[in-house]
C-alpha cells in the first residue's frame, strides 16, 4: 500500500471524525427520538391487545382485521368509508388548492416587482397562525349562527337547525384553507422562472386561451405544481385537527380515527395497524403519482 | 407578459380571495368584542375576563417555556448539524450510509404530525413505565418540540453555507485557524443571518404546534393551543376563546410585518456583501 493512499485514508477518517462531532448529537438525537419512536409504533399493529387496550405477545394479524372491518360483531363498512371519505376530502381539498393558487400566483406575478414579496407575504400569513385558531375561526363562518349559514337556510338549501358546520363542507374548506400556502409557494416558485418567449411563440402561432396556457405556461409550471400536490395532499389526508374541530360525527377522517384509539378507548395495537394502512396508502399514492407525473412529462422530481 | 384584459380578471379574482383569507381571522376579532352581559354594544369585557383568568396565562406561560427552551436547543444542534453536513461529508461518496443523513433530516418533515405525535406518546410511556424518567409532561413535549425543529434550523444553515465561497475555508486554515476556530470566527459570523432565521422558525413551528404537544403531553402540562382546543370540546367557542384567539393572531401578524420589513431593509443595506439567505420556509 503506498503511502499517499495511507494519507488519504487518515484524511478519510479524519474528516468523518469531524462529521460525526458536529452532525453526530442532531443526527443521534432524531434517530432517538423519532426513528425509534416510529419503529416501536409500527411494531405494536402486529401485537395482540390486552383489556385495556395495551400491546402484548403473542403476535396477531388481529389488528389488521380490524381495521379491514371485522370484529366480535361480524363485519362492518365504517373503516373503509372512513378512508374512501379521507382520500376524496384530501382529493377535493388538492382540487381547491390548485383552482384558486393559478390564478392568484399570476396575479402576484402581474403586480410590480417590489410588492410581488408583500402580496405573497400576505397568502402565507394566515397558516402562520395557530392550527387550531385558525381552524375554528371557520366555525365563525360557517357555524349554526353564521352569515352564510342563514344563507344556505334562506335558499333551503340546509334545514334550520343544522349549520354548514360540522360537517364534510366545513372540512374541505377548512383543509383547503389550511394547506393553500403550501401550493401556493413552490407554484409561485416556478412560475417566477417562467420564460415568457415561449408564451409569446405559442401566440405568434395564433394560440389562445386554455390552449396557449395548456401548451406554454402549464408545462414550465408542472414541476411546482407537483410538489404543491404532495405538499397539500399528504397532509390533508392525515390532518388530525381539522376534522376534529369543523367535521363532527358524520365527517370524521382516517387521523381522527387514529387518535381515538388512543385517546379515548384504547387500543394501541388496532390504532398502529391503522397508522402503518395509512402510511401505506400515502406511499403507494407517492408511487403512482410520481409515475403519473412521469406520463405526464413533468420530471417527477419534487424539493425532497 | 400577462394581457392587460386578463390582469383585470385575475385583479377581480385574487382581491376576494385575499379577503376570504383574512374572514375568519377577521370575525375572531368581531366576535371577541362581544357585549358583557345584560348590556348592549360591543365592548372589551371578555379581554378583561381574560386577563384574570389564571389557566390562560399558566398556558401562555408554559408555550412560551416550550417555544424558547426548545428554539435554543434546536438551534444549537441544527446549526452543528448543518455546518457538519455541509463542510465534512465527503461529495464522492455513494450508497445507502452516505445517504442516511439526509434521510434523517427529511423524516421528522415528512413525517404527519399525527404518527410523530403518537410515535412519542409510546415512546415516552414506554421509556417511563421501564425506567420511571421522562414522564408525560413538559420534558416530553421539549424533547417532540426540538426534534421536529432541528431540521428546519439545519436546512437553513446549511442553504447559507452552500451558497458560500468554499475558499474561504481554505483561507482561514491557511491563516492558521484550527477547526474550532475557524467555527467561531468565520462559520458564526457568517451564517449568523440563518442561526437567527433558525431560531425564529423554531419559535414559530413550537407555537403554531398542537397535534405534537397534545400527544405528548401529561395531565398538568397545557399549552394555549391545548388550552383552546380543549375549552372548544368542553362549551363551544366563548367570547373569551376568541379574545384569546385575536391577541394570538395579532401578535404573529405584527411579528411577521416587522421581520418582513426588517429585514428587507436590512437586504438592502447588505447587497453584494454575502449572498442572499436561501428561503427554506417554502422550500420543504
Amino acid at each position: 500500500m503506498s503511502p499517499a493512499r495511507t494519507q488519504a485514508e487518515v484524511e478519510g477518517r479524519r474528516q468523518r471524525a469531524r462529521l460525526w462531532t458536529t452532525s453526530g448529537p442532531g443526527l443521534v438525537w432524531i434517530m432517538l427520538f423519532l426513528l425509534i419512536p416510529s419503529a416501536g409504533l409500527l411494531a405494536i399493529a402486529f401485537f395482540s391487545a390486552d383489556d385495556y387496550g395495551n400491546p402484548v405477545l403473542p403476535l396477531s394479524t388481529q389488528p389488521f382485521q380490524q381495521v379491514a372491518g371485522f370484529s366480535l360483531l361480524g363485519w362492518d363498512a365504517g373503516n373503509i368509508a372512513i378512508f374512501l371519505r379521507s382520500l376524496q376530502q384530501a382529493g377535493i381539498a388538492t382540487l381547491a388548492a390548485i383552482v384558486i393558487a393559478y390564478p392568484l400566483v399570476f396575479f402576484i406575478l402581474s403586480r410590480p416587482p417590489a410588492v410581488r414579496p408583500l402580496l405573497l407575504l400576505f397568502v402565507i400569513l394566515p397558516s402562520w397562525t395557530n392550527q387550531v385558531v385558525r381552524t375554528y375561526a371557520w366555525l365563525e363562518l360557517l357555524g349554526p349562527n353564521a352569515p352564510l349559514s342563514w344563507l344556505a337556510h334562506s335558499l333551503h338549501l340546509l334545514p334550520p337547525e343544522l349549520g354548514l358546520a360540522p360537517g364534510s363542507l366545513a372540512v374541505t374548506s377548512g383543509l383547503a384553507y389550511n394547506y393553500l400556502p403550501y401550493m401556493i409557494v413552490p407554484l409561485y416558485a416556478s412560475a417566477e422562472k417562467l420564460d415568457w418567449a415561449l408564451v409569446e411563440a405559442g401566440r405568434d402561432l395564433y394560440a389562445a386561451g386554455i390552449k396557449l396556457f395548456w401548451h406554454t405556461v402549464f408545462p414550465q409550471t408542472l414541476p411546482g405544481l407537483l410538489s404543491g400536490v404532495i405538499f397539500v395532499a399528504i397532509p390533508a389526508f392525515g390532518d388530525y385537527v381539522v376534522p376534529a374541530l369543523l367535521g363532527g360525527d358524520k365527517a370524521m377522517m382516517i387521523g381522527s380515527l387514529i387518535s381515538a384509539q388512543f385517546i379515548e378507548t384504547p387500543d394501541w395495537p388496532y390504532g398502529a395497524a391503522l397508522t402503518l394502512i395509512m402510511l401505506a396508502f400515502t406511499g403507494l399514492g407517492l408511487v403512482a403519482f410520481r409515475i403519473f407525473s412521469r406520463k405526464l412529462g413533468g420530471t417527477g422530481e419534487t424539493a425532497i | 407578459m400577462i394581457p392587460r384584459k386578463l390582469g383585470y380578471a385575475l385583479s377581480g379574482f385574487a382581491w376576494p380571495v385575499y379577503a376570504l383569507l383574512y374572514t375568519p381571522l377577521a370575525l375572531v376579532a368581531y366576535y371577541s368584542l362581544a357585549p358583557a352581559p345584560n348590556m348592549a354594544g360591543h365592548s372589551f369585557h371578555a379581554y378583561h375576563v381574560l386577563l384574570h383568568d389564571g389557566a390562560a396565562f399558566a398556558a401562555l406561560r408554559l408555550s412560551l417555556i416550550l417555544a424558547l427552551c426548545s428554539a435554543t436547543s434546536a438551534t444549537a444542534l441544527g446549526t452543528l448539524l448543518g455546518y457538519g453536513l455541509c463542510r465534512f461529508r465527503s461529495r464522492n461518496a455513494r450508497g445507502v450510509l452516505a445517504q442516511l443523513p439526509s434521510l434523517i433530516i427529511y423524516t421528522p418533515i415528512i413525517m404527519p404530525s399525527l404518527v410523530f405525535g403518537i410515535s412519542e406518546l409510546i415512546f415516552f410511556n414506554f421509556v417511563h413505565s421501564v425506567t420511571g424518567f421522562l414522564a408525560a409532561g413538559l420534558q416530553t413535549m421539549l424533547i417532540a418540540h426540538i426534534t421536529f425543529e432541528i431540521p428546519y434550523v439545519a436546512l437553513t444553515v446549511f442553504g447559507r453555507l452552500s451558497g458560500l465561497d468554499q475558499n474561504l475555508f481554505e483561507a482561514s486554515h491557511d491563516l492558521y485557524a484550527d477547526g474550532l476556530k475557524s467555527f467561531l470566527y468565520l462559520v458564526i459570523p457568517v451564517v449568523q443571518p440563518a442561526i437567527i432565521g433558525g431560531f425564529l422558525l423554531g419559535i414559530t413551528l413550537s407555537i403554531d404546534d398542537f397535534t405534537i404537544s397534545f400527544f405528548t403531553a401529561g395531565p398538568g402540562s397545557v399549552t394555549l393551543p391545548i388550552y383552546i382546543y380543549s375549552a372548544i370540546a368542553r362549551k363551544g367557542i366563548s367570547p373569551e376563546i376568541n379574545a384569546l384567539g385575536t391577541l394570538m393572531i395579532g401578535t404573529i401578524i405584527v411579528i411577521a410585518l416587522l421581520h418582513f420589513f426588517i429585514s428587507r431593509q436590512r437586504e438592502r443595506t447588505r447587497q453584494g456583501v454575502f449572498p442572499p439567505p436561501q428561503q427554506t420556509k417554502g422550500a420543504v
